[in-house]
Order: C-alpha cells, then structure tokens, then sequence
C-alpha cells in the first residue's frame, strides 16, 4: 500500500522556505501573504509493513529536535495549500536517495516498479487572496509546468483526511519495445519522415544517407545481418551525429564572404580550420606546454612535470530558456563529465559560469516563457547546487542583461581538471579502444529524458519545442561516479573514457569505436529506469550521469568490485570490435549495421551567404553628447548600471573554496566584495603554483562589429590574467560562441546574410588575436540559433535575436602563487598608474547605452602595441613591485578608478590630464572610453622608479595617490574637481541594485 | 612515517577528503582517505586509528536533512565499532556535513555518555540560502574541547546551507554551562556576534559555530578549518603580505590556525 509522509517544521521554528516565497511574492508580483509554511511530502509506493514504515519515519524522515510529521496531513492553518510535485518521468533525486536510505536501514530492495515521489505542500496565509493570484504564485514561482504540475486548494475544498491524496507520478509506458523500419523510396519521404519523427536532418544530407543505403554492397551486406532498408535506429544515430550540435556544420561551413562597401568578395572554407585549428596547430609546435588540443572532450595544458590541467567550456542555453533550474544544472554537471572523460580520466578542480538573460525588471509586452528575474533564480540555483553538490568550487562567473537575450539566454559553463601525467607509466593524455574489449555505461540509468536533446538546441526555440529534452542533474550520482572512475584510473583499469552527453550512447559509443574500429552492442543489456523504452530511445537517450569506459575484460572483476564499493551502477552492453561496423543487437536481433565511416564521407557541407555592411553604412554614428557637469552623480548612476554592479548574491551562493585550494577569490578586498580579474586555485596542494582563470563577455560591441567584440573580448580576458600575476606565455583559450541563425531566409531571417558576416568576422579576429597573444585554443564549443520568437501584447509573435556573443575563457599557470596579486588599493600614499592609452572609444559603451545610444568608434586592440605593457607589468609583479593591479574593462576609467578605491576602502586623488591618452579631449571620455589595453596599478612609492623603467612612457602614466580618508577625487582636464564622492557613497550606489538579495 | 593515523571518511557525495588529509598531514599525522563501505565490509579497520574524521560534502545529497542519511548508514552499520572507538579514547572531529552527521548519529552532544540521542539540530540557515563566507570565530577557553586548545580566536570560512545551531532551551543551557560551546561566532574585533548577519551566519543560537562532548574528544564545527591550511587562503592575505613588506617582514610560514587546531589533536593523540 503507498503511504503519503508529510514533514515538517516545527511551528515556532522558522521557514526559511516559506519566508522566501512570502518575500518572492510581494517582491515579484506585489502579493501580500502574511505567512506561507513548507511541508515536504514523501509518497512511498512500495510494500512496506506498519513497523517498517514507522521505522523510517521516525529514524531517516523527521529531525525529533526540529520537525514533526505524519502518515496524516498535518493541521498546518492556511487559507490555501499549493501542491507541487514532478510531472511523471522527470528526474526525482530527492525521491532516489529516499530508496537509498530505506534500503539501507531496513536491508530490503525496493521491487523495481516501487519508487519514492517527493512533492512539496505550501500552506499560504493571506486576506482576500484571489485564486488567480495563487495560481501566480504557484505557476510563476513555485513550479514550472513543463517539468511539474500542481493543485491550489482553498480551505473550504480541503478534506483533512485525505489532505491532497495520494499522488503517483509513475511512468507507465505500456509498450512492447519496437524497431520501425523507414522507406526511402524518395528524398521526399525520407524529408516527411524526419518532420514526422523529429530528427532534423538537414535536406542536403538527405541524398547521402539514402545512397548508402541503396548501394548494393551495402544492400548485401544488411541482408546478411536481416536488415533491409534503414532501422530507426540507425537514422536516430545518423541525425544525432550529423546535428550541428555534434558536427559543427556551421564552422565546417562553406561561407560566401561579401564586403558591401567595398564590393570584394571572399571563399571562406572551413572557419573551424582556418580560424582554430590552424592557429592551435601552430602554437602547439612552438609552445611544448601544449599538451593535447582538438580532439578529446577537454584540452590538456602542462601544469608541472607530474601533472597536466585540463579545460573546457559548454552552453546550456536551450533547456535552461524553458525550465531555468533543470537546465542549469544539468549543464553544468554535463560540462563536469567533460574533464572526467578527458585522457584516462581527469579529477574536477574548478568551474566557472556566464549568464545572459533579459533585464531582471523586464515590464515590457513581450512574454517570455520564464520572466528573466525567474530564469536568473532558477539558473543560479541549478548552478549552485550542481556545483556544490558535486564538490567543485565554482570560482568565476559573470551576468550580463540585455533584452536580446528574452527570445533565449545564455548559460555558459567551464569546467577545469587535473590529471597525473603519467598512470601506470603511460600518458595519462592518450586513450584508445581496442577490438575484445568490454564497453560499460557506468552511473545512472536510462530513461525517455533527454530525448532529442542534441537536435532541439540546433533549432529555434519556438512554442512547438518539445519539452521532454528538459532534465534535472543529479550531482550527487555523478559525485560518486567520479570518485569511483579516478581510482579505477589510478588503478591502471581504464583504456578508454568518454561521456554520455549529447546523442548520449549514440555518440559515446560511436565515436569511442572508431579506435577499436568497430563494436558489437546488445541493447537489451543497458538498465532503464522503467520499461517500454523503444530500441532506438535507448540508444540515444540522454539520461545525464554516464560514462562510457572501456576495460579490458582481464580487468573487468577489479573493476566491478571498485563500482560495487562506490555504490555506483556499472554494466557491460558489449564489446568493441574490429569489424569497421557499428553493429546493434536487442535480445539478439541485429537493429543496426551500419559502417563506421559512413559519417566522415560524402556529406555535403553546409553553404551559408555572408554579407558585410560596414557600421558606417549601416547609418552608425557618434552621438553628440557634450560634457556632463555632474561627473560625480553620473560616475554613481553608472556604478549603478545592471551590467556593472555588484553581484555579490550569486557569488556567495556558490562554494568558491572548497577542495582548499583557493587563492585569489572572485571576491577580494577590503570588505571582501569587489569581483576580482581572475581567480587563482590551487590543483595541487602541495605545489606552490596555482592556475588563474578568467572569462570576458562583451556583447554590446557586436552593435557595432563582432570583430572588436571578439578582439575586445581576447585582450580583455589576457588583461585579466596578467592583473593577477599568472604567467603571459602560458595562455590558453576556450571560445564558446552563441550566434543567432546565420542562414538567409528572405521572411523567418532576413538579416541571415549580416549575421552570417559577423560571424565570419568574429572567427577572423579570434584567428588574429590566438596569434598576436600565442593564445592556443585549448577547446571550445558553439551553439547557434539563439533566437526566440515571443507573444507581444497583441498575441502577435516576435522574433527575438540574442546579440552575437562570445564567451572567451582564459586561463594560465602562476609560477608561484605568493607572488599574485589583487585588484584593491593596498595602502595609503602609494602611487596610482593608468598604463596604456585612453582613445576616443566610447561606441558600444556602457556610458553611450546609459544614454541609449551606441555610437561608431568601438575599443580596437593594438594587440603589437599592447602587448610590452602586458610583458613590462607582468614582470613588475613577478618582481614585487606592484600593490594592486586591475583592468579597465566595461564602463571604462572612471568606474574601473571606483573599483580599486571601494577594493582597498582607501581614498585616491587622481588627475585626468595625466592620463595617457591620443585624441581625446573630453573629460566623459577619459572617464568611460572602453578602450582595450589599459590597467590601473598601485604601488609603493620606493618601488617608483624601478616600476616605471619598466615601460615606454608613453604608456605608463602616474596619475594620482592613493589616501587614507575614503574620499574619491577626480580633477578633469581643466584641473578642477570634477568628482568628489565618499567611497562609501561609491559602494552604495554599486550595492544598491541587488545588494539585498542573498 | 607518523604514529599518528588519521581516517577521512570519504564516500557517497562527501567532498572534502583531499584537503582534510592534506591538513592534517601538515599537521603531523598520518592520513588516509577511507571510503565508508571500506569501513563497513571490513576492509579497513577503525582499530588502525586514533583520529576519525567526519568531512565536509554533501553526503547523499543532503535530500533528507544534512548529514541524516550518513548517520543512518554508520548507526545501522557500525554504530557499535564506533562507539568502541569513542570508548577507547579516540578523537572524532566532524566538519560541515561532518559535524550535521556527528549531531544526527547523537555522537554530539554525549551528554550523561548518551551517544546516541538526537539533541541538536544543524538547520536551514535564517538567510535562506547556501552562503560561502569567512567568519571571525572565538573559542571558549574553559571548554574541555582538545581542538581549541590554546587558541583564541580564528577565522574560517562557513559553506553551507544548513548550519543554524538550534536546540531546545534545556539542552542550550546545559550546553552553555558545561563549556561544551567550544567555537562562537564573533565579530571582527573579537565580541560576540550576537546574531547578528553576516558574522553570525545562519542564525545559530547563541552564535554557536562548534560544541565538543563532555570529554572534549568530540568535536563538531560547522566553519573549515582544513580550507585554511595555507596562509594564501585566507581572503585578507594579500593586504596582509603587502603591509609585511613594507616593515621589511616576510610573510610568515608558520601554521595556520586551521593547521594549530589540528595540530592539537594530533598532539593530543601523542601524548596520550
């Protein structure tokens, strides 16, 4: 008999819960409640008897000193409950390690059709709430109803016996697993059938796939096997692996390059290997730290002798845009399996996120599926507890808010680990199959979650979307798996190791057998989470938290006993082979056969029309905008901007410490809360050098050329290390690109052409700036289509384009840590410098946005020019000379002066007729120019000389003092005050737009 | 090699198993990483230790209360071996989610050599949210607590979304009076921080941040001692380094207070 468990908190205790949603519901939607009580709710179905279930109530379910429950609603007052449980089939951690701790304390195995549903009861207290109002509350804040459902029960409805009932949200399929076979008779059909089954596959692949079908050899050698035309299974596997998500079509393109003003056109084949490969290639011959690139799921860098770091970088953008919290987990979790599945197996030592989501205040008509205030919640949250979970500190991140991001938002995620550099005396970097060894999928199981996951994000998001590619990570199953993979590593068992992300088995499978060259799977073997899966759902079905390893079958036993020791699930479904095919059997009937290299010939590549229209022509110009008089009051309203204040909230929630490695923390200073350049960690605790890592996203400048947004982009993030103190020729990049679709059409996508321009253009200034730097390209991802399309007011639907948008991570080794450096002003009377020169640059900056204008004259990198003061100041920090050091990055001098100041909560007097700079003759631009290559350095004074021997005075400037009393002056170029502020004053109006959220 | 062997109970989502060891082997011990079920089906031996570590992590996620499960798991298991531990005059320390399990199991507060009563609760912070944060803590000189031994004050950081200290009046009380509250949170010039957010972080109850057993060999703390185990975690350190370098100092190499805390155990363990 199921039972229905409610708990909890004793009533004089506070609800921290409760408190929150009664907060979130007049601050959101201007609801009083007056008190809003939690109750978590157990449903138990699974035969248990009285003793047992008294058992469990009171020794794992109810904290005796805090919480009270009962198999009976519990009387908690209300005037309304809200009922919020999963819909079936969506992913119940909370549920799973119920089972996991009854079967423990009871020593009993729940019968695999029982299960544990958790649900959550709100008891609301208010006077005169409308139904309407609950229904918000419930359907705006408590629970989305792609992945849940609810009920809203007055008072007067509530039966106290029954309280909501007993609710099951049990999948039952009721179906007899079936492999279809597709005619193709015609490139029509074959088009109708992947509309009808969802499988994308894009019209010019179309003629190759039925080509190799009806080729007579082919033919022949399927009839052998019992197969004729193609299985469902094997289209599946085709369009997993020929989605742009898995392929890159895309930056495999062939792009018709055309300059409109000048009239000249160009071919561009390929931008992934003329803009990243080649360049990678290159550096890699120069640069003997460059330990493995462009093939395996994370690049490696040499940390030291004994070790190597390895990186990588992924966008959730999709799943996040339509449940926040389930896609933000499930991407950064998924992105965690990147360096675990990197070499033989690398152990997670950071990670790091970037956010771009609509204005947390949106009040425009357009309607997007989740408001952006929520979304942000639900992704911060789903970071936080993927992160913390899984017991990785999530040490750099930014947010960005731009209402081009409503049609979808952006979620990035980096993840960076460590290997040994040799196990068992082999390179820990190399990994292969090899024909008689076993394939195992470790962790989790298989589900129908997921499915299609790969072909939805290389679509536009639209109300058609299916929802089931929506999941809920669960780090807890993956924290296990880790541990259990690295020692099986350690313990020399693993030949080979990738992650089910993407195409889940499909993809894992398929590319790991390319070594062995071939591979025998038998379906039937790979555990499902409930019955009725269909062959081909199977296959790729992308349930997160699995890896597929290869193990020799001399090694199996060790390595099953490790996964029994970690509790962790891990089963052999075949073997790898050398039979050049991908062969697919479910309870001995061949469901696929299909040739391995199928999907590295004659598929045509993707064509894409590229037309550049230079700003100019485009109508862009410089505002006129003369001299503000009130320097002070528009220095604090730009403090005051969402893109450039504090965002301390987020930070704190995250775990940015634990593995006791931390260095330089994304919050530093005085106060402990200005954001930090970069972050430092430390891999290896017993070694004295530390890896820096950072990230840069600048959007706004794609307004005006995503060639300086990408440029800007680089420099800033190299800027970024080099403040911190880490190591110049160390450098490595991860590119993660989010585009709008870049393929013309004359109604859905008339500005194709542009966008497809401004993608060419990014990818040249990318190619540029990987060589000006020596910056190899250590991974990286792209994710296109990032548009929307929104209901307005009048039920007429918009397409909302997200800006071009990179997100450049760097990152770099420190030689020795207790030589880093942070950004706050240290002490008073030590000397302020600005190094490199102030241009008038203020298009796409924050000071012409607060204006609502963008302008023409965008930051352009001197990467030449730049490049000896990025030398000059890094060895002034190698040598001790510097205090603090920090970039001028978005909102320019004047803001990035405040930074230092409010860092150190000292005063500074600075002077802007010191500045050095070329052109500019205003004070508003000297103050908010954004242009590229500048710091901002403290010193001490005796260190004066030896610090400015070091750089070309043209470059280097000492431009004011740092002062005990906290009052922050700016005197402009007429030599007068022009900014006289408290500092405090400078940290309200930074804290003032999110400082109370916690 | 150390006479002293420290077990870091690791396994099943707990997390801070590296850094644990690696403090306490600056400390002086020796110490190895024991996966629960290693403990449990007998391939390792708590008779081998003399220090037992409860760490830091999300132990089965913390689904069902911080640290329950776990305590659930070692109670069925071998809650008996662990009490035998506790009897021969060992020490346990239980950090974070170790200090949630220790109260869970009841191997804190030991009142009356009860443990196995559930007293204490570590519940959801008053904030409402995860918070990673230093702290300024002050310990109790009178307490019997062996790992606070000769110091004053400290800092750590807290990382934790459940860690309010509450108990009913009597147990507080008695608490109190017996000088089990071994670690407080405190303000930055070293008074209570009475409440008050961010330095009493969660809303614990009389800013209790750590109690020990009646014997002091028992102890459980919420903030980590182990993430300070390095001058260069601490989040001042490089205002601190800057101003040492200009009185001509370099920066110190001694140890941490999060080694010192340590360090009295192990010596404790030594001269016992």
């Amino acid at each position: 008999m199921p039972a229905r468990l409610e708990i909890a908190l004793k009533d004089h205790l506070l609800d921290a819960e409760g408190e929150g949603i009664r907060h979130k519901a007049s601050d959101y939607f201007g609801i009083q409640l007056s008190r809003v009580r939690s109750v978590h709710i157990l449903t138990i179905d699974a035969d248990l008897n009285p003793q047992q279930f008294k058992k469990i109530q009171t020794e794992i379910f109810t904290n005796p000193v805090t919480q009270v429950s009962s198999f009976e609603p519990l009387a908690i007052p209300f005037d309304w409950t809200i009922w919020v449980g999963y819909r079936p089939g969506v992913r119940d951690n909370a549920g799973a390690t119920a089972v996991e701790a009854i079967e423990d304390l009871l020593g009993v195995t729940f019968a695999a059709d029982a299960a544990i549903y958790t649900s959550r009861r709100y008891c609301v207290q208010g006077s005169n709430l409308a139904k309407d109002e609950l229904n918000r509350i419930a359907g705006q804040l408590l629970a989305n109803d792609i992945i849940q459902q609810w009920q809203i029960i007055p008072q007067s409805k509530w039966n106290p016996e029954n309280g909501i009932g007993i609710i099951i949200p049990k999948v039952q399929l009721d179906h007899i697993p079936t492999v279809d076979t597709v005619p193709i008779d015609s490139d029509k059909t074959l088009a109708r059938i992947s509309v009808e089954r969802n499988l994308a596959l894009n019209p010019s692949d179309i003629p190759t796939i039925r080509s190799y079908f009806r080729d007579k050899n082919v033919q022949a050698d399927r009839a052998r096997v019992g197969l004729s035309d193609p299985t469902d299974v094997e289209l599946e596997y085709i369009s997993q692996a020929r989605s742009d998500h898995c392929n890159h079509n895309t930056f495999q393109g062939l792009f018709h390059y055309r300059d409109l003003t000048t009239g000249q056109s160009e071919r561009v084949d390929n931008l992934f290997k003329t803009c990243i490969e080649a360049p990678t290639r290159a550096l890699k011959e120069q640069k003997p730290w460059v330990i493995s690139v462009l093939w395996d799921n994370a690049g490696a860098g040499r940390f030291d002798d004994e070790h190597y770091y390895v990186i990588t970088g992924e966008t959730h953008n999709s799943p996040s845009n339509m449940e926040a919290y389930g896609g933000a987990i499930t991407g950064i979790v998924g992105v965690y399996r990147d360096p675990l599945g990197t070499g033989k197996g690398s152990r997670l030592v950071m990670g790091g996120y970037g956010y771009c989501v609509g204005p947390r205040d949106y009040r425009g008509d357009l309607k997007p599926h989740l408001h952006p205030r929520r979304l942000l919640d639900g992704v911060i949250e789903g970071v936080r507890d993927g992160g913390n979970k899984s017991g990785i500190p999530t040490t750099f991140g930014q947010v960005i808010f731009d209402a081009g991001y409503l049609g979808k938002c952006l979620v990035f995620v980096t993840a960076v680990g460590i290997m040994p550099a040799r196990i068992n005396g082999e390179p820990a970097e190399h990994k292969r199959t090899s024909p008689g060894e076993c394939v195992i999928m470790c962790g989790g199981r298989v589900g129908k979650d997921g499915i299609h996951g790969v072909t939805a994000a290389s679509e536009t998001f639209s109300e058609n979307t299916p929802a089931g590619h929506v999941q809920i990570g669960d780090p807890y199953t993956q924290k296990k798996m880790h541990d259990f993979l690295l020692e099986a590593r350690d313990k020399g068992l693993i030949q080979f190791i990738t992650d089910n992300g993407g195409g889940g088995l499909s993809s894992s499978i398929g590319e790991s057998a390319r070594y062995a060259n071939g591979c025998e799977i038998e379906l039937e073997k790979v555990p499902l989470k409930y019955e009725g899966l269909d062959q081909w759902e199977i296959w790729v079905s992308e349930s997160q938290e699995r890896m597929t390893v290869s193990i020799r079958p001399e090694d199996l036993d060790e390595f099953m006993r490790l996964s029994e020791k970690h509790a962790v699930e891990s089963t052999v479904i075949g073997r790898y082979t050398d039979s050049g095919k991908l062969h697919i059997s479910y309870d001995g009937k061949t469901c696929a056969h299909i040739d391995l290299d199928l999907l590295k010939h004659g598929f045509p590549q993707w064509e894409f029309e590229a037309d550049w229209i230079a700003p100019q022509q485009r109508g862009l110009v410089e505002p006129v905008i003369d001299g503000p008089q009130e320097c002070g009051m528009l220095l604090l309203d730009m403090l005051a901007r969402p893109n450039i204040c504090s965002t301390e909230w987020i930070v704190r929630q995250y775990d940015h410490e634990v593995q006791g490695s931390s260095v330089i923390k994304p919050l530093v200073g005085a106060e402990r809360d200005i954001n930090s350049d970069a972050t430092v960690t430390r891999p290896v605790l017993a070694a004295s050098k530390g890896l820096a890592f950072t990230q840069a996203l600048l959007p706004a400048y794609s307004a005006i050329d995503a060639y300086h947004m990408t440029a800007c982009s680089i420099d800033e993030a190299v800027r970024r290390l080099v403040a911190v103190g880490a190591d110049l020729d160390h450098i490595g990049g991860v590119d993660n690109f989010c585009w709008p679709s870049i393929q013309y059409h004359a109604v859905e996508n008339p500005d194709g052409k542009f966008k497809a321009a401004q993608l060419v253009r990014a990818c040249w200034a990318l190619r540029d700036m990987c060589k000006a730097y020596a910056i190899p390209l250590l991974s990286g991802k792209d994710s296109m289509y990032v548009d929307g399309h929104l209901p307005g007011r009048y039920g007429e639907m918009h397409k909302v384009s997200a800006p071009e948008t990179l997100q450049f991570s760097a990152i770099s080794v420190v030689e020795d840590i207790r030589n880093c450096v942070s950004m706050d002003s240290k002490m008073p009377d030590d000397l302020i410098y600005v190094l490199g020169i102030t241009r008038d640059e203020l298009g796409g900056s924050e000071y012409y946005a607060h204006f609502d204008e963008i302008g023409l004259n965008v930051p352009r990198v001197q990467a030449e020019n730049f490049w000896p003061v990025y030398q000059a100041l890094s060895q002034a920090i190698s040598r001790g000379l510097v205090a603090s050091a920090h970039g001028i990055y978005r909102g320019g001098l004047g803001v990035h002066l405040a930074m230092v100041a409010m860092g150190g909560h000292l005063g500074m007097q600075v002077d802007l007729d010191r500045v050095p700079a070329t052109g500019v003759n205003r004070d508003a631009t000297l103050l908010f120019s954004e242009s590229a290559g500048r710091f901002i350095v403290t010193i001490d004074p005796s260190h004066h000389q030896e610090f400015e021997h070091l750089f070309e005075p043209t470059t280097c400037a000492r431009v004011g003092t740092v002062t005990a009393a906290p009052q922050f002056e700016i005197k402009g170029l007429d030599r007068t005050t022009i900014v006289s502020v408290a500092v405090s004053a400078l940290k309200a109006a930074w804290k003032k737009p999110f400082g109370d959220l916690i | 090699m150390s006479d002293v062997n420290v077990l870091i109970l690791a396994g099943y989502g707990l997390n801070c198993d590296n850094e644990t060891a690696h403090a306490f082997a600056l400390a002086g011990a020796r110490a190895q990483v024991v996966h629960m079920n290693a403990l449990i089906n007998g391939e390792a031996r708590l008779e081998d230790f003399q220090i037992m570590v409860f760490i830091g992590g999300f132990s089965w996620a913390d689904d069902h209360g911080a640290g329950v499960v776990q305590a659930v798991r070692l109670k069925t298991n071998i809650g008996e071996r662990i009490l035998d531990f506790v009897d021969r005059g060992n020490l346990i320390l239980g950090i974070c989610n170790g200090f949630q399990a220790l109260v869970n199991f009841g191997l804190l507060p030991g009142f009356d050599q009860d443990y196995t009563r559930r007293s204490i609760a570590l519940t959801y912070n008053d904030c409402g949210n995860f918070r990673d944060q230093w702290v300024y803590l002050k310990t109790n000189p009178a307490s019997a607590c062996v790992f606070t031994r000769g110091i004053k004050a400290a800092e750590f950081p807290v990382r934790h979304g459940e860690g309010k200290f509450y108990a009913d009046e009597a147990t507080l009380e008695r608490l109190l009076a017996d000088n089990q509250v071994a670690l407080q949170y405190a303000r930055p010039d070293g008074n209570p921080a009475d409440g008050c957010f961010p330095y009493n972080p969660n809303g614990s109850l009389h800013d209790i941040a750590g109690i020990c057993d009646p014997t002091g060999r028992i102890f459980g703390l919420m903030p980590h001692p182990e993430a300070y185990h390095h001058w260069t975690n601490h989040p001042d350190w490089t205002r601190v380094h800057q101003a040492a370098r200009r009185q001509g100092r370099s920066p110190a190499d001694s140890p941490t207070v999060g080694i010192r805390m340590l360090q009295n155990a192990v010596n404790h363990v030594r001269c016992a």
